[in-house]
């Protein structure tokens, strides 16, 4: 296997959290399956992110203020 | 207790073409996927669906809006189903699906693949050797302004007049100067979405996260992804140079990837 690019990781893992769930949620293919996520339950997602974001948030802003690449 | 046998059904990632099912079923083959289940790989003619055997326990209509609530399930899950993909991302072109995609049964994702084969191949063809990347740009309000009071040379001296003037005037100062700082942010964030757009094949810009979702006091200007070639560092470079540029502006940029391509196979035309 080649590889290409190198990935950010550690710190950035913590950060792209948001990142991440904006896109396995709110982009990607829309196929209608047996089962599909409704816009409600999309929404849903954000409140419970609110939680999750107390310990990132921290994290974001040390790497704002760090030199970040 | 008794038990039923546990209903099952089939939780699909994203779809890869005929060149990179083989690869794809060996990265898919070392590691699990959403729910820590085994990933596999259903092909239908020249098209393979990387999908999972879940358990409707934990993936049901029922159960799904409230699993998504709970912040740990949440994380784990959306990182497994990025994590597949990614592993198939350095070798070939693949397809995100959304989240939550799931068949009942395994014969109805081929079925699915027959339905949907010229959209997907499309989507195939126009990410073929290609990657997302993220740029967010953010604005510090202060630093805005001060940058614009240094370039004006524009001190809080002393107006004259009697107090309530001086209020009068430092309030028309201070408005003005907001009014500034938010069209230098805007301009500044706009020409570089060009000069980024001009280094990628394609581009997309979405609704800027609100505070209470980015989880910080800058605010966002810029949340945009870019389409680019696998290994072109362009883009990268472009970013950091923006951000070198402008850092004494307040404005900070972030880079994040290389993503598979999520922001380029809907079925609206990315701008």
């Amino acid at each position: 296997m080649s590889v290409i690019e190198p990935r950010p990781r550690p710190l950035e893992e913590q950060i792209t959290l948001i990142e991440l769930v904006d896109r396995v949620l709110n982009a990607g293919v829309v196929v209608h399956g047996d089962i599909t996520l409704a816009v409600a339950d999309v929404d849903l997602v954000y409140v419970g992110l609110r939680v999750l974001l107390a310990s990132a948030s921290t994290l974001d802003r040390l790497a704002a203020t760090g030199d970040s690449k | 207790m008794i038990s039923a046998p546990a209903r099952t059904g089939w939780y699909v990632y994203g779809v890869v073409g005929e060149s990179a099912a083989a690869s794809a079923e060996t990265q898919a083959m070392t590691r699990s996927g959403v729910g820590s289940h085994g990933v596999r790989v259903i092909r239908a003619g020249n098209l393979a669906a990387l999908a999972s055997e879940v358990p409707l326990d934990d993936f049901g209509d029922d159960v799904l809006p409230e699993r998504l609530n709970d912040p740990d399930w949440l994380e784990r899950n959306a990182r497994a189903h990025d994590d597949v993909l990614e592993a198939v991302l350095d070798d070939a072109s693949v397809v995100p699906f959304r989240f939550g995609t799931i068949y009942l049964d395994r014969s109805e994702v081929g079925t699915m693949l027959d339905d949907r084969r010229d959209e997907l191949e499309r989507a195939l063809e126009r990410i073929e050797g290609r990657v997302e990347l993220g740029v967010k740009a953010f604005a510090d309000r202060s630093r805005v302004e001060e940058s614009l009071r240094n370039r004006s040379g524009d001190d809080a001296g002393d107006e004259g007049g009697g107090a309530g003037t001086a209020y009068l005037l430092r309030r028309q100062r201070e408005r003005r100067l907001e009014a500034e700082a938010e069209a230098l942010s805007t301009e500044i964030v706009a020409r570089a979405h060009e000069a980024l757009r001009s280094v990628a094949d394609a581009a997309r810009v979405n609704r800027p996260q609100p505070p209470e979702l980015s989880g910080r006091s800058d605010r966002m200007l810029l949340n945009a992804s870019y389409l680019v070639a696998r290994g072109d560092g362009r883009l990268s470079a472009e970013v950091r140079r923006l951000a070198d540029e402008h850092r004494d502006h307040g404005i900070t940029f972030e880079v994040t990837g290389p993503w598979p391509a999520y922001n380029f196979v809907g079925a609206e035309e990315p701008e």
